[in-house]
């Protein structure tokens, strides 16, 4: 059978095909034809079978070695390049930690070891092996389908020095009681489709654009401003607080409410609205005993709400007002100093009023401020303008000698 | 074939108490040895203390991690391990020795001397809001009712374990496996948890007002890599002597020293892990704990530690070659028995002030140390001499024992 099958072949010999029943007949048979001193020879199975390297006399991997020295350079980058982004290149602070502080570079550095270990062992693995490979000429075989199932086989190749298509199937058929049958090259190819190679290519290029466009990035500097691809909430239209807007005469943003309406939830708050005037004139009294609980609330109060804009001291120094001044704001309204005799000389109610209500740019505390609280600051903020304007006689005479005057 | 492997069953036979007599007379004298030195010493009773709950703990450390061992195989139903399984569970089933090594210490608590667990003092609790807010549960009644508890769990467990296994060298059927393997998984959780809050009560509560959440799992950690070192040496030693040749060849050893290298690396990940929180966290209450392992002396250790327990023996039994060469596997199985035992002492002695000044290694370790180590090891190994007595050493009538002699490696 085998005889006629050479001659009438016109197609290349690619090699010859044994069939075996189980694990036992397949492993004595790669033995034997180790033995014999072939080495261009494979066995395919259903599953890996044990020990079966040994008996075919195959060289232990490689691979051990290339996914320890990936290893060993996914450590040595990820460590490389914290140390040089977070500690040289741009220097930054974390949590009072040091600059390069190993601890917290060991988890990324862990990550990224077995990520290219992971990596070299899978791609190493189909690099040794010659995957993918898609056809072989055994496939060709009807029989041969069944070593995805049930049934063993060795294939001996015609390339092997010694193969003679004669005496290489009588030694496998007396190895095994089925018919050994000689395959033929049909000259298909194993190789990807070219396609899929050029697919694969297009994708490895594609998948350096943001590197180079990183590269090119930090090689050449620009004026223009960063492109912004998803616009998201942070850079929609809108008027923000406190710029200009020429829609209205008064050139305003922020719109005070028309006259003669009342905002949602504000019905309520009209009492404490009005607490400052009797009628159309502003009070000068406090309606509530000035205690020093009370001034030490209104100082309190007044640290959070009113120095951002006018100061710790009250000269309309805060820290909002230095740096719009830096800005150079255009509507910026230069907030008042407390100890202007203007301001000094106001009735008590109106400064009330001033703080629930506010007065052109600033905006009316009501709503954080409880009346109470507005009062306290009223209260401190009078007790500020004093000691601005204190002279040695306000202090009294126990302890004049603390302050060293007389 | 399992009735010629019955018939022919390795035991220890006469070596048994020949070698149960030498571990128990190197024990005393080193029990001896070591009450000399601290009788020696000034503050030698509190150093006794610390040091035999360095020496207990190494060995029990071992005996748990056997008992780990022993329920993950009947879990996972394990065919590769039967015939080194046998030497784990007489490891397992040994924790009533262990039992007697803690009662001492258990009986300083209860009679309030704070030497060792500064908590057992009702003064020091009173004057420290940290420690009266642990108070309920520092408390030395209830805490020796927790350590029994450990204890009895851990002895049941592994008795019972033992006894089955036993059972199946001789029954006709396979029941005793099926009930192994039915109880495995509860008895998974009662071990998890009681060598959790084991690991808290009698080592982390040294410094009681210190706490990490995963203490129990540093702990576990080198618990169950110290097992399979001492796996490896204890089988390494029967062979030696004639025992389980044929039984045990080269494939198991490879398994076992992949396990050894798999714990190495969790034991440091873990390590790693608990010192890294704690370092970026930054929180004085924690921190000191760390503060005193890194100056003088105790930072030596630590290296020690950093280089011993983990990146010497990572890299060591990193290849397939250095598993299957029983010299080096055997160096290194030696190698991390001893790392575990610098562990347990890197642990609980930096609670013990030194006079000297400047403190200096030799300053912290004492002969103490070596003394209770071995002294307790003696009496232990004692135990499981009389443990193997009449056994068989591997389980002869299991069911897959077949497969785990015929056992390859890929």
């Amino acid at each position: 059978m085998v005889e006629s099958a050479i001659q009438a072949g016109a197609k290349p010999v690619y090699g010859v095909l044994a069939e075996f029943d189980d694990v036992d007949s397949i492993a004595k048979a790669a033995r034997e034809v180790r033995d014999a001193g072939y080495e261009r020879f494979d066995v395919y199975s259903p599953f890996p079978i044990h020990g079966i390297e040994r008996e075919m006399g195959l060289r232990p991997t490689k691979l051990p070695w290339i996914v320890l020295v990936c290893g060993l350079s996914g450590t040595s980058l990820a460590l490389f390049f914290q140390w040089w982004s977070n500690a040289v290149d741009y220097p930054f602070k974390i949590s009072g930690k040091p600059l390069f502080g190993i601890p917290a570079n060991i988890p990324v550095t862990f990550e990224f070891t077995v990520l290219l270990s992971a990596f070299a062992a899978f791609f190493g693995m189909l690099v040794l092996n010659k995957l993918p490979e898609l056809h072989r000429p055994v496939f060709e075989s009807q029989r041969f389908r069944r070593a995805t199932d049930d049934r063993y086989f060795l294939a001996i190749e015609a390339n092997d020095p010694l193969f003679d298509a004669k005496r290489t199937s009588e030694l496998l058929q007396k190895l095994t009681r089925n018919p050994v049958e000689l395959c033929h090259d049909s000259g298909q190819s194993g190789a990807l489709p070219s396609w899929l190679r050029a697919g694969f290519v297009g994708v490895a290029a594609l998948a350096l654009l943001p590197l180079a466009a990183t590269v090119w990035a930090r090689a050449f500097d620009t004026t223009r401003p960063p492109i912004h691809i998803v616009r998201d909430m942070d850079s929609q239209q809108r008027f923000r607080a406190q710029v200009a807007n020429p829609v209205f005469a008064d050139g305003r943003a922020m719109r005070p409410d028309p006259l003669g309406t009342v905002a949602w939830g504000e019905l309520g708050a009209s009492g404490a609205a009005q607490a400052g005037k009797r009628g159309d004139t502003f009070v000068d009294a406090f309606p509530l005993p000035v205690t020093s609980n009370l001034l030490e609330r209104g100082r309190e109060r007044f640290a959070v709400y009113c120095t951002p804009c006018h100061g710790q001291s009250g000269y309309g120094d805060g820290l909002v007002a230095l740096r719009a001044s830096e800005l150079q704001e255009q509507n910026w309204v230069q907030p008042s100093s407390l100890h202007d005799p203007l301001v000094r000389t106001r009735p008590v109610g109106q400064i009330y009023d001033t703080i629930v209500n506010g007065v052109r740019t600033m905006p009316a505390y009501g709503r954080q401020v409880s009346s109470d609280d507005a009062w306290a600051i009223t209260a401190y903020v009078k007790a500020l303008q004093r000691s601005q304007n204190a002279s040695v006689d306000d202090v009294p005479l126990p302890e004049r000698a603390k302050l060293g005057v007389q | 074939m399992t009735h010629t492997l019955a018939r022919q069953a390795p035991t220890l036979g006469d070596r048994a108490s020949r070698w149960g007599t030498i571990a128990l007379g190197v024990g005393v004298i080193a029990l001896a040895a070591a009450a000399y030195f601290g009788w020696a010493r000034e503050d030698g009773f509190k150093r006794l203390q610390h040091a035999w709950l360095v020496a207990c703990a190494f060995w029990l450390s071992i005996s748990l991690g056997g008992l780990f061992f022993v329920i993950v195989q009947h879990l996972t139903r394990a065919g590769w391990s039967v015939v080194v399984r046998r030497v784990a569970e007489l490891v397992a089933a040994n924790t009533l020795v262990t039992a007697i090594l803690f009662a001492p210490l258990v009986a300083m608590v209860l009679k309030g001397d704070a030497s060792l667990y500064p908590w057992a003092d009702p003064h020091h609790v009173a004057e420290h809001p940290l420690l009266a807010a642990k108070a309920p549960w520092l408390d030395a009644k209830f805490f020796a009712l927790r350590v029994v508890v450990y204890f009895g769990t851990w002895f049941l467990i592994g008795r019972w374990l033992l006894k089955r296994s036993t059972e199946q060298d001789g029954a006709s059927g396979v029941e005793p496996t099926l009930a192994l393997e039915r109880r495995a998984p509860p008895a998974m959780v009662a071990f998890a948890l009681t060598l959790n809050f084991a690991a808290f009560d009698l080592l982390m509560s040294v410094v009681p007002t210190w706490y990490s959440t995963i203490f129990g799992v540093y702990v576990f950690a080198g618990s169950v890599m110290s097992f399979f070192a001492f796996s490896v040496v204890a089988l390494r030693f029967l062979q030696k002597h004639g025992l389980l040749e044929r039984e045990v060849n080269v494939e198991h050893y490879h398994d076992l020293g992949k396990f050894l290298f798999a714990f190495v690396f969790f034991w440091s990940y873990i390590a790693f892990s608990q010192f890294m929180l704690i370092w970026y966290a930054d929180l004085p209450e924690e921190t000191f704990w760390f503060k005193t392992r890194m100056e003088g002396p105790w930072a030596i250790v630590s290296v020690v530690l950093l280089f011993g327990h983990f990146l010497l023996p990572f890299a060591g039994l990193l290849s397939r070659h250095a598993k299957r060469r029983l010299g080096i596997l055997t160096f290194w199985a030696v190698w991390l028995l001893v790392m575990q035992a610098v562990d347990m002492f890197w642990l609980v002695m930096p609670s013990v002030e030194t006079s000297a000044n400047p403190v200096t290694l030799a300053g912290i370790v004492s002969p103490i140390d070596v003394a209770c180590l071995v002294g307790a090891g003696g009496i232990w190994l004692f135990a499981l001499t009389k443990l193997a007595g009449g056994r068989a050493l591997i389980p002869v009538n299991d069911p897959r024992l077949p497969q785990s002699l015929a056992f390859e490696n890929f």
